[in-house]
């Protein structure tokens, strides 16, 4: 599916990955948390290679993994979400960290009570991206955080939640599909296609770029 | 009236065994995705080996311990060399199922060619009779329920509030995102398998105790009134399954009462058929 | 040979008979048509008491120490007859646990305890079969004529089982080998997708439960016509259970296997058993019996789940070593219609609404297929592409609005009787039936072959052989474009992804449908024969087939679809050749923000 891909991500920095459906991108993320096995190269994380752990210890890494769909778990309270996402931690950290990530989606607040499955869309993205934030992790690996979603939660998703998670110091990897939008938030930004790599650089120089539009909306196979 | 509330003691205490059964069997479902028929051969294991703690001269109390706890070492080892290693392999449910059902004719037959044909009993005083707001019970039928009770909050305690039965709950509901958020899965379904198991043990042991005597072969009708349990409150949600052995337990011996005892059971088969039929994710499961 | 011998041998022949027959019954429910009935004991069980009632005279006869119902004192072989039918009859109030909402083991499990349950009832009920005590005195076929102890009797009790037996089998194998069995195997292996190719699941599956039990039931009347008692501690769920041993290990869906298991498991091991020398307490040696077969089971899933004699792969000879040829080279550019051209509107959708658990995932959809247009219909991930083509096909049911065929409203036309009327679709996930040759999984899709029905395949070979011949030739053109003759023999499961993919286009277009629905049919196949597949869908467009396209990959959208449909957020953006929907705003801005 992918083919001898290589993204570098720096600390503090929004990395986005852009490309066409079918272009290889979640299977990329899901090799990076370690749900899919890579059949060749590597995942460093600080340097050390983490290629093919299982997820469970990726996670204990400091990887936190936001899959694009079944990215709750239904049956349960959003308390409970957060607690699983804070399952490494010590039982008198948990409360606390609730509070901050609370704090951070402040939506969540009067909802910790509801089942999971009874969210709204975005309610139900913000808090699988704080079940992730429960950990703190160094590197934060999102797949299409904002596919379902109305243009304009889209949009406060990205900017308001998306570019903040790196202000800590921490990475993020972001796959999307809007790309216009996630430029706006990215530090740098791979386009894929076919599974491979086709372009990369700063949004700016992409954002201007005609090749960038049709690599999206132009058979690049036939131009 | 008389009749009515006589029954329904009586379908309490059947209720309050179902219940310990069905929960159990409902969690191993729930996350190994098996329909263990081997469930009930487990059960009478259990029951068995409480008979033996009881026949050592010791208390029949302490027999009940001892089945849970062998109900729980039977269920592990049954999972890891059988049921593991054939999922590993890709095994369709289908096969589990008869896979489940070759388990359960070498469990149960096994421990025939052991303890003989011949049903025994517990070594038990059933106490004096209780009136209870009409209902007439055994101190022994009030120890029953008086346990199930305890097991269902325990149940409900370690699923609500405890760090490993929010973990099993997550295992359940999505293996692979609990992998992603740090959690051992292999250890939590290890850990189900614990306890489920001692649920089993411990349902066999009261069980024996309800039915007064008992052979190897005797769970094997109970087995359909687990499966109704379970299949009414949908399979996999211990919640549902407490529901369910509520409603069949009572439902039968109320039933037993009004028509001929005989046929008690068929009033679980025909609701286990109509939830089969119309709802297969049972009374508390979604629609979809 | 002592008597005794020659008495031990005819029973043995008896009981050979009896028990080839309940293998061959279940084997054709489990191992061709998958579905795993543990009930099937009950069938047999049926046909002895019914054997048995139409035989015995009045129930106060012999002093009346049974009661029981019936008690006709009907000749041979109207207890036989009776026997296969009731079995047959009694699969029939199944049909509910065989749908195709109903998860495979679920309905096992249901069956299952239905066993329990029957057995449980006859047992307790007195008046109907003389309850746990059972029937005796059943009379032999046909003794007021002939002395049930002769040896000629015997002998010939014997022969008939046996004969009846490889009567069943020989019928089996025709109707397995026929289309219709070729039908009933690809539900085995992937019942949405056959049901999606106009496979009418519910009456295949009844189908051979009735059949199976109808089997069943004769083996049961001929068994008691021979022990002459029949009691419910013969026929416990257990009992069910050895006959699965069996078929399990002489090697499901092959009719040889389950003779063979039936050899092996309910009569030699028995037999054996039976000059152990008696030790232990009584029921010590069966107990371990049970417990063996237990093993047997559990031991032969683990080392050779296909059994002693597997399902042998149906190998057409005329492709036997054919080297792949290859595609078939295209040099002229094609030319799409007009876009001026407008055909007549074959299939609409108005106003589709699907929503899971109240999230509405496609809203308000209205867009139409015209005849000759290669429709593409693109979107963002999660655009609800997917879940329109499903409700366009049948296989997912709407939530609301409504899907026209020619302006009749076949919004509520299962599956299946869609394809039947030429609206067919294709899965994005790999759908290919694994243990059917790539040949055959072509062959089944083929519409209106005679042989293709119960009754058709009892008719026999000579009914379909020119059907099937024609359709061979189909296939073989078909093979022969895509580059794949070679692989005509080989099992679909094991093929390349791609080459998957290539078998389920080639397997839609054998059916000839008047409307095609592809679910990305070119994802993951090299990009140059992504481009042979779209000229050829352009070819078939031009002969007056209508096609809807669901595909990622726009080049093709580009080069070959027109209108292309664009959806987001489960709704329809825009409609238009990719030229003018590039130049729109709003789908730039789908595709690229949102």
């Amino acid at each position: 599916m992918v083919h001898d891909v290589s993204i570098d991500v720096e600390p503090g920095q929004v990395v986005s990955i852009v490309g066409p459906n079918g272009s290889g991108k979640s299977t990329l993320l899901k090799t990076i948390a370690g749900v899919v096995t890579a059949l060749s190269g590597q995942v460093l994380l600080d340097g050390n290679d983490i290629t093919n752990w299982p997820p469970e210890r990726i996670a204990r890494a400091g990887v936190g993994y936001v899959p694009q769909v079944n990215d709750v778990f239904g049956p349960l309270s959003v308390r409970e979400n957060l607690e699983m996402g804070g399952y490494l931690l010590h039982r008198k950290e948990i409360a606390g960290h609730i509070d901050k990530v609370v704090g951070y989606f402040p939506t969540l607040g009067p909802l910790l009570g509801r089942r999971a499955n009874k969210l709204s869309g975005g309610e139900r993205k913000m808090l699988a991206m704080g079940r992730v934030l429960m950990l703190q992790p160094a590197l934060f690996v999102l797949d299409e955080p904002t596919a379902n979603l109305a243009p304009a939660i889209a949009q406060r998703l990205l900017h308001e939640h998306v570019r903040q998670l790196s202000v800590g110091g921490a990475s993020v990897v972001i796959v999307e599909q809007r790309a216009r939008a996630v430029l706006e938030i990215s530090d740098h930004t791979y386009v894929l296609g076919g599974g491979r790599l086709r372009m990369a650089g700063s949004p700016a120089d992409l954002a201007n770029s005609p090749d960038f539009v049709d690599s999206f909306l132009g058979g690049h196979a036939t131009r | 009236m008389s009749l009515l509330l006589s029954s329904l003691g009586f379908g309490l205490v059947t209720a309050a065994v179902l219940a310990i059964a069905s929960v159990g069997f409902t969690m191993q479902f729930a996350v190994t995705d098996v329909l263990n028929l081997a469930y009930g051969a487990v059960m009478i294991l259990g029951a068995y080996v409480g008979y033996a703690v009881n026949q050592a001269g010791l208390s029949v109390w302490l027999g009940v311990g001892a089945a849970a706890v062998s109900g729980a070492v039977i269920s592990v080892l049954l999972n890891r060399v059988v049921y593991t290693p054939f999922r590993r392999r890709g095994t369709a449910p289908i096969a589990m199922v008869i896979v489940s059902l070759g388990m359960t004719l070498i469990l149960e037959f096994g421990l025939q060619s052991y303890v003989g044909g011949n049903n025994v009993s517990y070594q038990l005083d059933q106490g004096p009779t209780v009136r209870l707001g009409g209902l007439q019970l055994t101190v022994a039928q009030l120890v029953i329920m008086g346990i199930s009770v305890a097991a269902m909050l325990a149940i409900h305690t370690l699923l609500r509030f405890t760090r490993l039965g929010k973990a099993m709950r997550a295992t359940a509901a999505d293996r692979s995102l609990a992998r992603t958020c740090g959690i051992r899965t292999d250890r939590v379904v290890a850990a189900t398998w614990v306890l489920s198991g001692a649920l089993c043990g411990l349902a066999g042991a009261v069980f024996a105790m309800d039915a007064g005597s008992f052979g190897a072969t005797s769970t094997d009708l109970f087995l359909v009134l687990i499966l109704a349990a379970v299949f009414l409150g949908g399979p996999g949600q211990p919640y549902g399954a407490m529901l369910g052995a509520l409603v069949i337990g009572v439902g039968t011996e109320v039933s037993a009462a009004y028509l001929t005892p005989a046929y008690k059971d068929v009033v679980a088969f025909v609701l286990l058929l109509i939830m089969l039929a119309a709802r297969p994710t049972g009374l508390l499961g979604s629609r979809n | 040979m002592g008597n005794g011998v020659v008495f031990y041998l005819t029973t043995l022949l008896v009981y050979a008979g009896v028990d080839v027959l309940a293998c061959l019954g279940l084997s054709q429910q489990f191992g061709v048509a998958g579905v795993t009935n543990f009930g099937f004991i009950i069938f047999q069980a049926a046909g002895a008491y019914v054997a048995s009632v139409l035989s015995l005279p009045g129930d106060s006869a012999n002093g009346g120490f049974q009661t029981y119902l019936g008690g006709w004192n009907l000749p041979f072989p109207i207890p036989w007859l009776g026997a296969a039918l009731v079995g047959g009859l009694l699969a029939v109030p199944f049909t509910f646990l065989v749908g195709r909402r109903l998860r495979g083991d679920f309905a096992a499990i249901g069956l299952l305890v239905t066993a329990v349950m029957a057995n449980l009832l006859v047992t307790n009920y007195r008046p109907l079969f003389n309850g746990s005590a059972g029937l005796s005195l059943v009379p032999a076929p046909l003794q007021d004529r002939f002395d049930p102890q002769s040896l000629g009797y015997q002998w010939a009790y014997g022969i008939t089982a046996v004969v009846l037996a490889a009567l069943v089998y020989l019928f089996l194998r025709r109707i397995t080998e026929s289309p219709y069995g070729r039908s009933l195997r690809a539900m085995r292996d992937n019942d949405l997708v056959a049901d999606s190719l106009g496979k009418n699941l519910v009456s295949l599956r009844l189908a051979m439960l009735v059949l199976g039990g109808a089997i069943a039931g004769l083996s049961g009347g001929i068994l008691v016509g021979f022990i002459n008692l029949w009691a419910p501690s013969g026929w416990m769920y257990a009992e069910t259970i050895v006959l699965f041993a069996a078929i399990i290990i002489g090697g499901a869906g092959n009719h040889r296997g389950a003779i063979l298991g039936a050899l092996l498991v309910p009569l030699a091991f028995e037999e054996v058993t039976r000059f152990i020398p008696q030790f232990g307490p009584p029921g010590l040696i069966p107990a371990l019996q049970w417990v063996a077969i237990g093993a047997l089971i559990v031991l032969f899933i683990w080392f050779r789940p296909q059994g002693v004699l597997p399902e042998r792969r149906r190998i057409t000879a005329r492709f036997d070593n054919a080297p792949d040829p290859p595609p078939a080279a295209r040099t002229e550019p094609r030319t799409p219609p007009p876009a001026d051209s407008v055909g007549e509107v074959v299939l609409a959708a108005h106003g589709l609404t699907r929503a899971f658990d109240g999230v509405p995932v496609v809203s308000d959809v209205s867009f139409q297929l015209r005849r000759g247009r290669l429709t593409g219909l693109i979107g963002p991930n999660g655009a609800g592409k997917s879940t329109t083509l499903a409700m366009l096909a049948g296989t997912l049911a709407p939530t609301g609005g409504s899907v026209l065929h020619h302006g009749q409203d076949i919004t509520r036309l299962p599956a299946f009787r869609r394809a039947r009327t030429g609206v067919l679709r294709t899965f994005q996930l790999a759908s290919e039936f694994k243990r059917l040759t790539v040949l055959e999984n072509l062959l089944c899709a083929v519409p209106h072959q005679p042989g293709d029905s119960f009754h058709g395949a009892v008719l026999g070979r000579r009914h379909w052989r020119d059907a099937e011949d024609r359709a061979i030739d189909r296939a073989a053109a078909m093979l022969d474009q895509f580059g794949l003759t070679g692989h005509a023999n080989q099992y679909a499961g094991d093929l390349s992804g791609g080459q998957r993919r290539l078998v389920e286009i080639m397997r839609a277009l054998m059916a000839e449908p008047e409307v095609l629905l592809l679910d990305e049919p070119v994802a993951g196949v090299h990009p140059r024969l992504a481009h042979e597949i779209g000229a050829r869908l352009l070819d078939l467009c031009a002969g007056g087939m209508t096609i809807l396209m669901v595909e990622h990959e726009l080049a093709i959208m580009d080069e070959f679809c027109d209108p292309v449909v664009v959806m987001a957020e489960g709704r329809i953006l825009a409609e238009g050749t990719m030229d003018v929907l590039r130049s729109r705003s709003e789908v730039v801005a789908a595709y690229l923000v949102g």
